[in-house]
């Protein structure tokens, strides 16, 4: 386990340092990542448990923001991934999700007004069953309504997150359904049932170590 | 002289002579009512070719039906479960969902209906908060027999037949009442109907019988069946499949009192047995599972009401009663464990005559109950009346609703969606602490250190009003009320289960405000033509909610660009299912030869529905249903002595909301006879 997580840290430092390098022969201080992200499924809808419950395989999908892709499961015991989703649950790397540095927590506000991630905020560990990001409708990102039966972002969160190399990234989660539409509250249940689960998010990854997003 | 005023003709033409007995629980003249209440006439009942209750209501100012578990009412911006529903003065029990289907009862045997807004808990108890609505029947002390049948559409069928007789010293009187449909459907393609065939049927009888001079008692009978076909679609396992059954609901109550009336003092003793009973069976199609659900609700209560006439200028009112109610349901445990609560308690109402001008009325209620906290309420109102034309009054009081037996005792798991449970306050605990044992619990949450014996929930309610009676052809009434809710009962999460369900629980934690202005203009043109006007400004809202606006914490997502906004307290459209405008518009015609026609036009403004972007709340154009009018008309006459033959067309600009007003089959006309002898 401690060997891993050295390569990995290593293994990171090598990739920070490439694209440290990088920004340097082009320009300077570009190393703010801006990007907006859809259709990331989180264990889609594919079938139902004896008692009529839709489910998935159960599994997480890893995400890295520094090189803005999925990352295969095989490396979830690695710093290669910052945050993973399974449904609505979210994980950071960190804890007893992952070796990384990682961490997390809620902001209250708009994606603009977090230009600094604030001097006094405390990064949340995962401890399963309890998350960095709070689990459950109207605890940390989502809000699920009965009536609809339909996932919805809670407008004015966003979620700051320590990466796995312990860099800094603020993400607002936009939508929960298929191609960034959530179905009409008329749809079917079938409709709502197997569009659900995929992601659409924008994220600010900053690469240079600080807490400034601008 | 306040037992005078039982002699004053209530037939009489003009409102301000109409004796209420609602409002203070002792006749009182209209005129002297230190609080808001309407009187709703059975004349206005017929001509407006009402069937059931919700029609009627549906068409006062300051009162919407809303169609939720049945047809619910609202009254000042709360719900139909802080409204007290009485019949005869006895109240009516079986809510679902806490709300109190009006659908239920018919309203071709009342002579009236009265309706007080504002709390009233400190006369009725629990579930007065925001009004009290007194169906009172027709018939004690008159001679007469009448028969009617109505025909609509969708093959609606409505019989009744009512019968008095006064014999010596007894009255008695009798009813029935049948009534039909097939039911409609507002998607075509759906095999289950938006509205099912059902049936209903009222049955009353009573017998009142005079002592003598002093002494009378009686006691009256009631029961009321309601049988629904249930043709539901069940998604299960992502097929759809059918399964039929019924839904019956079967209600009873019976009255017994005896009453000593002397020069100063009138005492009542007062017997109130009632039962409910809800049946719903289901056979899924294809499958051996039935489902089953019962509910048997009883409830019976004994009191005593004394009213003393210590002065001509001073009354007293003094009442006492023990309640017992009990439910045995297979939502709650099975139906032979039955769920208990007991409540004593007493009033008293002092009421004195300052001077010419000014009354003062002042009384409280105190309610011990055995399964939550004991309530205080309180109630005080003043009628100041400036001119023989003008009259202002005032009223504060304090309302409670007590926690339902759901609230306490629901034990509902549900497999089908999810896994989820509710538990009632009283059952959660041990329930959690069963499931821990079987290792089923994943994890709580920190609302498990909220959840304690559930308080009732309580509100103020503070009533300010005029009436102008301008001349004998104009009279204006004004109110404006502010109610604030406490100790609201809401469901939150506890615990989830390893299976990734959720488990619920009931937690006193919402406060709410509701306020606004009422307002009726009552005109008449000419001795055959008369106009009448309603309009009521709603503005409610969730005090967390303004709260966390007021802090900048709570956010819209705006439509277009996705973006999160920052909410200004204007953005906010307060609770569901509220109109901040609501209107109406009466025409009525009627001459000497007995032929009348009414139009009566009811607007009903926009109101929230869910939310969808998020935030929980109401605030986002596409999570208002929409505005509408509703036309009705009505025609009739009489023929000889004994007939009245009528016709209706109700909705006549067929408006029809198939999300948001699925009660609402569009256009719909009627024909109408009744024989008098």
């Amino acid at each position: 386990m401690k060997t891993r997580s050295i390569i990995g840290t290593v293994l990171a430092a090598i990739v920070i340092f490439q694209s440290c390098t990088k920004e340097e022969t082009s320009a300077p201080r570009v190393t703010l990542i801006e990007k907006i992200v859809t259709d990331v499924p989180s264990d889609t809808i594919i079938g139902f448990s004896p008692i009529g419950q839709p489910i998935g395989a159960g599994k997480f999908t890893f995400y890295s923001f520094e090189t803005n892709s999925i990352v295969p499961s095989s490396d979830s015991n690695s710093t290669k991934w910052d945050i993973a989703m399974r449904g609505t649950t979210i994980l950071t790397n960190n804890g007893t999700s992952g070796p990384g540095k990682g961490g997390a927590f809620v902001y209250v506000g708009t994606y603009d007004d977090l230009t600094l991630v604030p001097a006094d905020s405390t990064f949340k560990i995962d401890a399963a069953p309890s998350y960095a990001i709070t689990t459950g409708s109207n605890k940390g990102w989502y809000l699920y309504t009965p009536q609809t039966n339909l996932v919805t972002p809670i407008p004015g969160r966003v979620l700051v997150i320590k990466t796995a190399t312990g860099r800094y990234a603020k993400m607002e989660i936009t939508n929960y359904y298929k191609g960034g539409i959530t179905p009409p509250a008329s749809a079917s249940d079938a409709v709502k049932t197997f569009s659900q689960r995929y992601y659409t998010f924008r994220f600010t990854y900053q690469a240079d170590g600080t807490t400034t997003f601008k | 002289m306040a037992f005078a005023q039982l002699s004053v003709d209530s037939a009489s033409a003009r409102s301000m002579d109409e004796v209420v007995v609602t409002a203070t629980r002792t006749p009182r003249l209209m005129g002297n009512i230190a609080i808001p209440v309407t009187v709703i006439n059975s004349k206005t009942v017929y001509q407006y070719g009402s069937l059931r209750l919700n029609d009627i209501l549906g068409e006062q100012t300051g009162i919407n039906v809303i169609d939720n578990f049945g047809k619910g009412v609202q009254v000042q911006g709360l719900s139909s479960e802080y409204t007290l529903i009485l019949i005869d003065g006895e109240p009516l029990i079986g809510r679902t969902g806490g709300v109190l289907d009006l659908s239920r009862i018919t309203v071709r045997n009342i002579r009236k209906i009265e309706i007080v807004k504002g709390p009233s808990s400190s006369l009725y108890g629990s579930e007065a908060m925001g009004g009290v609505i007194n169906i009172i029947t027709d018939g004690a002390g008159q001679n007469k027999t009448s028969a009617g049948l109505r025909y609509g559409r969708f093959n609606t069928l409505d019989g009744n037949i009512n019968f008095s007789r006064k014999f010596n010293n007894t009255d008695v009187t009798a009813s029935f009442n049948y009534n039909r449909s097939e039911g409609f459907s507002l998607k075509p393609n759906q095999i289950q109907k938006t509205v099912e065939p059902y049936w209903k049927t009222a049955q009353q009888i009573s017998v009142n019988h005079q002592i003598n001079d002093k002494w009378k008692m009686g006691a009256g009978l009631r029961r009321n069946v309601t049988y629904i076909d249930n043709t539901i679609e069940v998604s299960n396992l992502g097929n759809s499949t059918l399964s039929k059954g019924f839904e019956r609901n079967n209600e009873y109550n019976i009255t017994p009192f005896v009453q000593f009336k002397g020069n100063k003092i009138r005492t009542t003793l007062r017997g109130y047995v009632t039962g409910f009973e809800a049946v719903q069976l289901l056979n899924v199609k294809g499958n051996s599972d039935t489902y089953n659900d019962r509910f048997n609700q009883v409830f019976s209560r004994v009191e005593n009401q004394t009213d003393w006439q210590i002065r001509e200028q001073s009354s007293l009112t003094l009442g006492a009663g023990h309640v017992d109610e009990s439910v045995a349901s297979n939502r709650y445990d099975s139906m032979s464990t039955k769920r208990k609560n007991s409540i004593s308690y007493f009033f008293v109402q002092h009421e004195e005559q300052l001077s010419d001008k000014l009354t003062l009325i002042g009384g409280f209620r105190f309610d011990a109950n055995r399964a939550y906290a004991s309530v205080w309420s309180p109630k005080i109102a003043m009628q100041f009346k400036a001119s023989g034309k003008l009259s202002f009054n005032i009223s504060y009081g304090r309302g409670f609703k007590a926690p339902d037996f759901r609230q306490l005792y629901l034990n509902f798991t549900n497999l089908a969606a999810g896994s989820y449970s509710v538990f009632g306050s009283e059952v959660a605990v041990p329930e959690l602490n069963r499931l821990t044992s079987l290792q089923q619990i994943d994890q709580v949450t920190s609302m498990v250190g909220l959840l304690s014996a559930l308080k009732p929930e309580t509100s103020g309610g503070f009533n300010l009003g005029a009436k102008w009676k301008v001349d004998n052809q104009l009279q204006i009434t004004a109110n404006l009320f502010r109610n604030d809710i406490t100790n609201m009962i809401v469901t939150d999460i506890v615990a989830f289960k390893k299976n990734g369900g959720q488990i619920y629980s009931y937690f006193n934690l919402k406060s709410a405000l509701t306020q606004g202005l009422e307002f009726d203009v009552d005109k008449r043109i000419s001795k055959t033509f008369s106009i009448k006007a309603g309009y009521q400004f709603l503005y409610t809202a969730d005090k967390e909610v303004l709260k966390g606006i007021k802090k900048g914490e709570t956010f819209k997502r705006d439509l277009i660009s996705g973006n999160s906004v920052r909410m200004k307290l204007a953005d906010y459209g307060g609770l569901p299912q509220r109109s901040k405008h609501t209107a109406n518009l009466k025409l009525n015609y009627e001459n000497t030869s007995g032929f009348f026609a009414t139009t009566r036009m009811i607007y009903r403004g926009r109101w929230g529905t869910f939310d969808q972007d998020g935030n929980g709340i109401i605030n986002r154009k596409d999570e208002y249903a929409n505005s509408y009018l509703q036309v009705n008309a009505s025609a009739g006459f009489s023929l000889k002595k004994y007939w009245k033959i009528m016709a209706g067309l109700d909705n006549i600009l067929n408006y029809k909301d198939v999300i948001y007003l699925p009660g609402n089959p569009g256009r719909m006309g009627y024909i109408d006879i009744q024989f008098n002898f």
